[in-house]
């Protein structure tokens, strides 16, 4: 059993810990590329949503170089990743590829016997001390990313801090305990507290909604953060994958409770879940217009159905919380300099803006 | 005077207009239904951003009705079966409407999700019932009547198969609007082809057929849709062909349209995508119908 997975920004690092931990071999997916893309669209359907096709990519480079048991999420809809799998395993089984697909339902009785059947001769403690692992990796990751996403407007230097990012999610892949993992992230962090900032700026403030694939894969975003932060942007992205998981995943209180503040937000505007994260976006817009930000990038993959709802009622929003929004989708002809142009003029008006509300 | 109350002629009206109309009439209410699609309402449509076309033209019909009617009745309709969606894009059309029109009447939007149980359903016709003034038992008396409404007008649609067979899978609310199918169904029968839509096939019947499936699919319209199409490719007497029409950007039939291809492929009948949006051109669909019969004649011949 060689097991591989679809990339999702830096999410690849923590799943190739977990089932290595849990005695796996594991193919990584080639980083997302050209071809990736190309393999993608190629047999997918045409109006399938950005991350069916990128996975699909992903899935058939990684057969190519040997892997032979993918797994991937499955859901109870309305969106429609949920039953992305199904017609994955239909595309790559007429393409002759021969795998096994696993499909994690949010269902405990089906993730305990998938779980037992990848868990190669590991007792109950060993796979734990994987799940333990994988899932520190990401809290450290995010919490790194966060802290580059403040400090990159302001560095003096500028690609400092994300030099010790990168530096620092390479020696976290490599760590393989928990200990290791720790030095690495207290040594990333004190790091960046050492880059010299500039003194007197205060950067714009924007934050980030929509969907969670294209937030948190730069090579399908164009590399958003990080172009907002040279252009001097503070970014706050509204979701990472360990928000995700203590959000979904694991149900924790804490988020529970936001989940419920940002659903009454959002009632007045979208009464009903309607899939994905389309009352997020819109909670999230009313909740950082609030919060006195300078202006809202709402970004989703062409046709993703529950930010086109949301997108539909974000003008309404925007203006009644006077916050500013862009809507961005993203497919797979989003070309980088069409990106640039647009955030450009965004930047261009909420600095006027700005300019204008001081003088008032 | 009674209360006059809007029905737009879009989405689900095509599968739950008559009961609706009839329980709104039960109830005392007047009834203004719109007309036929046509392109001013595509045109009015446009207010909405990247959604399908059936959207749109729900969204168009809205826009002719609303400053005529006291009220306007847009269930907001999450589930209609045990644990299924409908689509978020119908989900959350009452939001879309308030957010794009001002000064609209008020909504009948009151929830009705069957996903977990079917109490719901019950909810929802005592709250509609209280909104024009009736009590709970009047209302669900007026449901009742409603209801068997329908029996009878179900069992009118029924015809026998003979000849050139095909098999026409789409939303209800595209096949049986004239303006977004272009007129589809007529086409083909000038053709001297019978159709088969998905309507014609029993809930019982499609939910046998999509038993084959890996998954449950989860969105109501799009199981049947499936099932459907699988019945038909799968029976002893097969149809000749699919047609499986869409409507651009529309999210679940993007899936179902592929799974049924792959499954039609499998089972050597040919099936075609068609996909329409408000820039279709009838000359170029006609030739399309055209070739994809001439090739099932051709194809039974020889």
């Amino acid at each position: 059993m060689i097991i591989t997975f679809p990339h999702m920004g830096d999410m690849s690092i923590a799943l190739k810990a977990l089932f290595t931990g849990l005695g796996r071999q594991v193919v990584l997916p080639p980083p997302i590329s050209k071809r990736t893309l190309e393999l993608g669209i190629k047999y997918s359907p045409e109006t399938a949503c950005l991350p069916f096709k990128v996975n699909l990519g992903n899935f058939i480079e990684a057969l190519e170089q040997g892997a032979n048991t993918i797994v991937t999420c499955g859901g109870v809809g309305p969106c429609r990743l949920g039953y992305y799998a199904e017609i994955q395993q239909g595309i790559l089984k007429n393409l002759g590829f021969n795998f096994d697909m696993m499909v994690v339902e949010p269902d405990l009785v089906d993730i305990i016997k998938q779980l037992h059947r990848v868990a190669f001769k590991r007792n109950f403690w060993e796979v734990y001390l994987a799940f333990r692992l994988a899932l520190a990796k990401i809290h450290a990751m995010d919490s790194i990313q966060r802290k580059v996403n403040m400090i990159r407007p302001r560095e003096v230097s500028v690609g400092e801090s994300d030099f010790i990012w990168r530096q620092t999610v390479d020696v976290i892949d490599a760590t393989e305990n928990l200990s290791t993992l720790r030095t690495a992230w207290h040594k990333g962090e004190s790091e960046l507290d050492g880059v010299k900032l500039k003194s007197g700026v205060r950067p714009l403030r924007i934050g980030v909604v929509g969907e969670i694939y294209v937030m948190l894969e730069p090579s399908i975003n164009q590399n958003l953060d990080w172009r907002l932060g040279n252009m001097g942007v503070e970014v706050y992205k509204t979701m990472y994958l360990s928000d995700y998981i203590n959000g979904h995943l694991f149900r924790k209180r804490e988020y529970l409770k936001k989940f419920k503040y940002l659903a009454d937000l959002a009632h007045p505007y979208l009464g009903h879940y309607v899939g994905g994260h389309g009352i997020k976006s819109i909670a999230h817009t009313i909740d950082m217009g609030q919060e006195n930000y300078d202006g809202i990038i709402h970004m989703f993959p062409f046709t993703c159905m529950p930010e086109i709802v949301a997108k539909n009622i974000l003008p309404k929003v925007s203006n009644d919380v006077d916050i500013p929004v862009l809507s961005l989708a993203f497919d797979e002809q989003s070309g980088e300099a069409g990106i640039v142009t647009r955030l450009e003029a965004f930047i261009d008006l909420l600095r006027y803006r700005r300019v204008k509300h001081h003088l008032a | 005077m009674a209360i006059r109350i809007g029905l737009p002629r879009g989405l689900l009206y095509y599968q739950y207009g008559s009961i609706w109309e009839r329980f709104l009439q039960e109830l005392g209410a007047e009834v203004v239904i719109t007309g036929d699609t046509s392109k001013a309402t595509l045109n009015c449509g446009s207010g909405l951003d990247e959604v399908c076309l059936p959207a749109k033209v729900y969204f168009g019909h809205i826009y002719e009705l609303y400053k005529q009617v006291d009220y306007l009745f847009t269930p907001r309709i999450i589930s209609v079966a045990a644990g299924q969606y409908t689509c978020p894009k119908i989900i959350g059309m009452p939001d879309m409407l308030r957010s794009n029109i001002d000064n609209l009447p008020p909504l009948i939007d009151v929830n009705l999700n069957l996903r977990q149980n079917s109490r719901s359903l019950y909810q929802a016709i005592i709250t509609v019932g209280h909104m024009l003034g009736k009590n709970a038992i009047r209302s669900l008396y007026a449901w009742y009547h409603a209801w068997q409404y329908r029996r009878m007008d179900q069992a009118i649609r029924y015809s026998k198969p003979n000849g050139q067979r095909i098999g026409l899978i789409g939303h209800p609310y595209i096949i049986y609007d004239r303006q977004i199918s272009m007129n589809i169904i007529d086409k083909l029968n000038h053709f001297g082809i019978h159709v088969i839509t998905p309507e014609m096939i029993s809930n019982r019947q499609a939910a046998i057929a999509a038993k084959t499936l890996g998954k449950k699919i989860f969105w109501s319209n799009g199981d049947h849709m499936a099932g459907a199409a699988l019945a038909l490719i799968q029976s002893r007497q097969p149809v000749d062909g699919l047609i499986f029409i869409t409507s651009f950007t529309c999210g679940p039939d993007a899936l179902i349209g592929e799974l049924v291809n792959q499954r039609a492929q499998a089972l050597n009948i040919p099936c075609m995508l068609l996909t329409v949006d408000e820039h279709t051109a009838e000359a170029g669909f006609v030739t399309r119908l055209e070739a994809f019969t001439d090739m099932l004649i051709r194809r039974k011949q020889s």
